[in-house]
């Protein structure tokens, strides 16, 4: 049945609680933001990025692993270590805030995120095509629904940057399919996230995946 | 006997009486004087305003201009969302001409989309639409439609055409004949007190038994403050295009007749006027 491809309200409240605790566990920064009239709400995570010289540290897939860390620790580390300490003033830290909302229209999670510099200032549009890696650009600008659009953050009433859902369903089906192939469960924010989040500076450490099969094997 | 399509025109041709006055504290090499317009009421500041900047860029040095904004009584004006909406959830209570301020600096970020081109428009009502279709036929019907259809719904838009707008949006507006109505109705609830931009839920346009959902019936289940108790004193207006339909009307009518070219029904809650 096609609903398969498609994941409820409720379910993906559930797949996001479950991703929290993992992230918990794992010391990653994701909450759940309820909505002032708790009806509804979103999982969020906030980051800060240094910006490296004059050279933006590549968004998209690090093959030297993360390139970003969290606050606390980027001030922490002896210089030798951090190669963008030397220029870390404040203008040139810049906050990401990523933020998973459920779209009802589409009955998907959707990504919004926003990014700005610690005095306010937000990224523009070219900023943030700028950190997106070479090999999701071609992608994105295939179609003018594939791309990234700033838009109305449906809870919040603030501008934020978009991936538009109306896809998702054909990257996910997949995923889902193959999944019930080889009997596993999946948590589909889990897999969603680790093909989106990506292409716009979002990595997901490796232990979400095994998180969801050591449940399972718990539960069994 | 007022046919059912006439309504259509109505929505279509309906227009708000707009003053715009530029800001003061913009710079300005000699005086503005303040610039007229009728606003049609189901479309959007950005692209029906050309004439309202050229008017007042005239009167400015390029240097102090920077992208256009608008304000009301101190709210900046959200470009995206459809004029008459914006009328009825922040002025409709108060007197003709809608007193816009307008803005060539400190665009304010936080609270407003930037508007880059006539295409951040085109791509925005064409992704209302979409969404809109999702809800009604999972996306069937916009999806079987050629380029060349949805750019002439959009043409319709821009160009104020009617006649080139429903030759494609009445496709828009079909159902199976098996089914009684859309599969889920699109709108979108305004309310000006609450943080949450708008209400926004899956609705289905008949019930388990086959009747007819009507618009009480909405509110009651996505909104349930907007109802005034029975034998209270009328608190709210329940508000599209500057009228308020009963609440027995059906919602499937309302998403046939009283959508804005987006197809979303686009409803506001506004306190009511006092005079």
């Amino acid at each position: 049945m096609e609903e398969d491809e498609f994941i409820g309200e409720k379910t993906f409240q559930r797949y996001c609680a479950e991703f929290i605790k993992h992230s918990q566990q794992i010391g990653d920064s994701w909450e759940w933001r309820p909505s002032k009239d708790c009806s509804d709400g979103y999982m969020c995570k906030i980051h800060f990025q240094i910006k490296n010289g004059s050279v933006m540290s590549h968004l998209g897939a690090s093959t030297h692993g993360q390139t970003c860390l969290p606050m606390e620790e980027a001030f922490e580390l002896p210089l030798d270590d951090c190669e963008v300490i030397e220029t870390a003033a404040a203008s040139e830290v810049i906050k990401y805030e990523y933020h998973v909302l459920y779209s009802c229209s589409y009955q998907v999670p959707v990504l919004y995120f926003r990014a700005s510099f610690l005095d306010g200032r937000p990224l523009t549009l070219k900023d943030i095509w700028e950190g997106v890696h070479e090999c999701y650009k071609t992608r994105l600008l295939q179609g003018p629904w594939d791309t990234i659009t700033q838009q109305e953050h449906p809870i919040l009433g603030q501008p934020f940057f978009v991936l538009h859902p109306c896809k998702t369903n054909e990257f996910m089906t997949p995923v889902l399919k193959n999944s019930q192939k080889i009997n596993k469960n999946v948590n589909y924010i889990t897999s969603w996230l680790s093909i989106v989040g990506p292409v716009v500076g979002l990595n997901l450490p490796l232990s979400y995946a095994k998180a969801t099969s050591q449940d399972e094997r718990n539960v069994n | 006997m007022t046919d059912d399509k006439d309504v259509l025109r109505d929505v279509w041709f309906g227009r708000i009486p707009t003053c715009f006055t530029l800001c003061q504290d913009e710079i300005t090499e000699r005086e503005a004087e303040p610039y007229y317009l009728l606003l049609p009421r189901v479309s959007y500041l950005t692209l029906v305003t050309d004439k309202v900047k050229k008017h007042f860029q005239k009167v400015m040095r390029q240097e102090d201009i920077s992208e256009i904004w608008f304000e009301y009584e101190g709210t900046p004006l959200k470009w995206h969302y459809p004029i008459g909406l914006l009328f009825d959830l922040l002025a409709s209570s108060s007197a003709l001409p809608w007193n816009i301020t307008v803005h060539f600096k400190s665009f304010p970020e936080k609270d407003l989309l930037h508007c880059p081109s006539k295409d951040a428009i085109e791509a925005h009502f064409m992704s209302c639409m979409k969404e809109a279709d999702a809800l009604k036929h999972k996306s069937q019907v916009i999806n079987e439609m050629q380029k060349k259809d949805h750019k002439q719904l959009w043409m319709g838009l821009q160009n104020d055409r009617f006649d080139q707008f429903w030759a494609i949006n009445r496709k828009l507006m079909d159902y199976p004949a098996e089914e009684n109505g859309f599969r889920y109705i699109p709108f979108r609830i305004y309310q000006t007190t609450t943080e949450r931009p708008f209400i926004q839920k899956l609705f289905r346009p008949v019930a388990a038994d086959g009747q007819l959902h009507t618009l009480g019936d909405l509110l009651k289940e996505v909104c349930p403050s907007a109802i005034d108790p029975e034998d209270g004193e009328k608190k709210n207006q329940v508000m599209i295009h500057g009228i308020e339909p009963m609440l027995e009307t059906p919602l499937q009518w309302l998403s046939e007749h009283l959508s804005y070219p987006d197809n979303f029904l686009h409803i506001s809650i506004i306190p009511q006027p006092t005079d």
